[in-house]
């Protein structure tokens, strides 16, 4: 058994060889294939890394009348504390708004003379609101709406569900172009390993007659064919782990570049789940090199 | 050993490959099959070794009812039943030793036995001296005699040999048929299939003529008829 797996490999290596350009196309197309599935996947990680780096941003600003005292403010956030929308509501007093501001702009010297040459502090008190959940973040812009209370300056309720919907539509879009390269690469794999399959069986066809002749199981005939496949995917799959890796260390830096403050690490992502991303990819492919190969050894191996 | 009863095989057109045939071969036989072209020579060794089936009829080699045999029983039938053909149907790429250890190492022969077995077979033969030169560098005869040690690697109770002298001069052909007739003196049965009216004659042996797939005559001690 040991033994004639064995030769089955061996046998299996010998037709990659003797078909060494052909076998080559066929590992680059799969490469191509498989950088095009792993392109949908960084997309996908990306994508949500942004969505959550807008999550964490998202926060209504309820802007308070100068005048206001202390005890009314403190029973507003009391009264928008209570309600089920809001996960926390903090209260940013005059002196605070102005302390930010300050430290904000600690590198713009005309700002800071236009705030010394007004002689007072013009900012309003202001009472920040996070959202419990972003999915009921209308119901508590129209709660926010109906609270009346003379002590509310202004409401600015900026539209961030329309950008988280933006965002998601341009993950969505990008992961269903990408999809789709990847079924069209995918499709040229299947066919390209039929090919190559095609191509060994009619290089090897008078070995084949001799095994058949001489009484070779259909087993041993027709499995290093059908490793090849596997080999392939082999080979494809290495080869992509390793372009991968310089093309996510190439582009890290640009990423950590765009999202600031945000823990966004592809690197980091593909270390931790190596196993599932390119295990699943090695299952998958080998399983679809294996049928494209199981088709031409049926068609074509009974010389 | 093998029985052919009332076999039918018909190609497309009607064309009759065999029809009816009935014959039985003994063990240890050395028997010539002749006829023209196209008179069901190479059907019925393409019926011994399971690559053509029959429309009727039934096919028993050694007891066993091959008739309707299995793709997987196949192997088991030709290791069983070895062949050699006009063409040699060697590998150019392989040594005459590495042609006849291909036999084994595909069936799963361990490289031990692969080892010992070869060069007592290529003894028998006669090129043990030839084993590591390529079929290029040597005779027809001694082709055909690489294809021969092959059939025998699996000591096969049965020899096919389909036109196994048409790609050889005068002397090669009479050093072919001396080398199957030492086989036969083994115990190995033999099947000739040939053309060669001068080698049957000289054989003296069991003829079975063929005329459109029917057996016109079957002699003991035949001569070539037609």
């Amino acid at each position: 058994m040991f033994l004639s797996l064995a030769r089955i490999i061996k046998f299996s290596i010998e037709d990659i060889y003797r078909n060494i350009w052909l076998s080559l196309v066929t590992v680059i197309l799969l490469i191509l294939a498989l950088f095009s599935i792993n392109m949908l996947l960084v997309v996908k990680v990306i994508g949500q890394a942004a969505v959550e780096a807008v999550k964490e941003k998202i926060d209504i600003n309820l802007f308070l009348k100068n005048e206001s005292k202390e005890d009314e403010i403190l029973a507003l956030k009391g009264e928008i504390s209570a309600l089920k929308e809001v996960k926390s509501v903090t209260y940013i007093s005059k002196e605070e708004a102005m302390a930010n501001f300050i430290d904000k702009h600690k590198d713009n010297p005309e700002i800071l003379q236009a705030l010394r040459e007004l002689g007072n502090n013009p900012l309003a008190p202001i009472l920040v609101i996070k959202p419990a959940n972003l999915d009921i973040l209308d119901n508590l812009i129209n709660r926010l709406n109906t609270i009346s209370n003379d002590i509310i300056e202004s409401r600015n309720f900026t539209n961030y569900k329309m950008l988280l919907n933006k965002i998601n539509d341009i993950t969505n879009k990008v992961s269903d172009a990408g999809l789709v390269l990847s079924a069209i690469f995918v499709l040229i794999t299947v066919l390209v390993v039929f090919n190559s399959i095609r191509v060994a069986i009619y290089t090897h066809r008078r070995e084949i007659m001799i095994m058949r002749l001489v009484g070779a199981s259909h087993w041993f005939i027709q499995m290093p064919y059908l490793l090849s496949g596997v080999f392939y995917t082999l080979i494809g799959v290495l080869s992509i782990m390793g372009i991968f890796y310089l093309f996510l260390t190439l582009l890290q830096p640009y990423l950590e570049a765009f999202f600031v403050g945000y823990n966004v690490n592809l690197l980091e992502y593909f270390y931790g789940n190596v196993f599932t991303i390119f295990g699943v990819q090695f299952l998958g492919v080998a399983l679809i090199n294996i049928l494209a190969s199981l088709l031409a050894v049926r068609k074509y191996s009974r010389v | 050993m093998i029985r052919f009863q009332n076999v039918y095989k018909l190609y497309p057109k009607n064309v009759a490959a065999l029809n009816n045939l009935s014959t039985h071969i003994l063990p240890g036989e050395f028997v010539s099959i002749v006829g023209q072209s196209g008179t069901g020579k190479t059907t019925m060794v393409k019926a011994l070794i399971g690559e053509e089936k029959v429309d009727k009829g039934r096919i028993i080699v050694g007891g066993w009812d091959i008739t309707n045999i299995g793709q997987r029983e196949i192997p088991v039938l030709r290791r069983q039943i070895g062949v050699i053909f006009q063409d040699f149907k060697l590998l150019p790429k392989k040594t005459l030793f590495e042609n006849v250890a291909f036999a084994m190492q595909v069936c799963g022969g361990h490289p031990k036995k692969i080892k010992k077995i070869i060069p007592h077979v290529m003894k028998i033969v006669g090129l043990e001296t030839k084993a590591d030169r390529y079929p290029q560098e040597v005779s027809g005869g001694e082709q055909q005699r690489t294809a021969i040690a092959r059939a025998l690697v699996h000591r096969p109770k049965i020899l096919l040999a389909d036109e196994p002298t048409g790609n050889l001069d005068s002397l090669n052909a009479n050093e072919i048929i001396e080398l199957l007739l030492r086989i036969n003196k083994f115990g190995t049965t033999i099947i000739l299939v040939t053309h060669n009216r001068e080698i049957v004659n000289r054989l003296k042996r069991r003829v079975i003529t063929l005329e459109n797939g029917t057996i016109i005559s079957d002699q003991s001690i035949g001569k070539y008829v037609l």
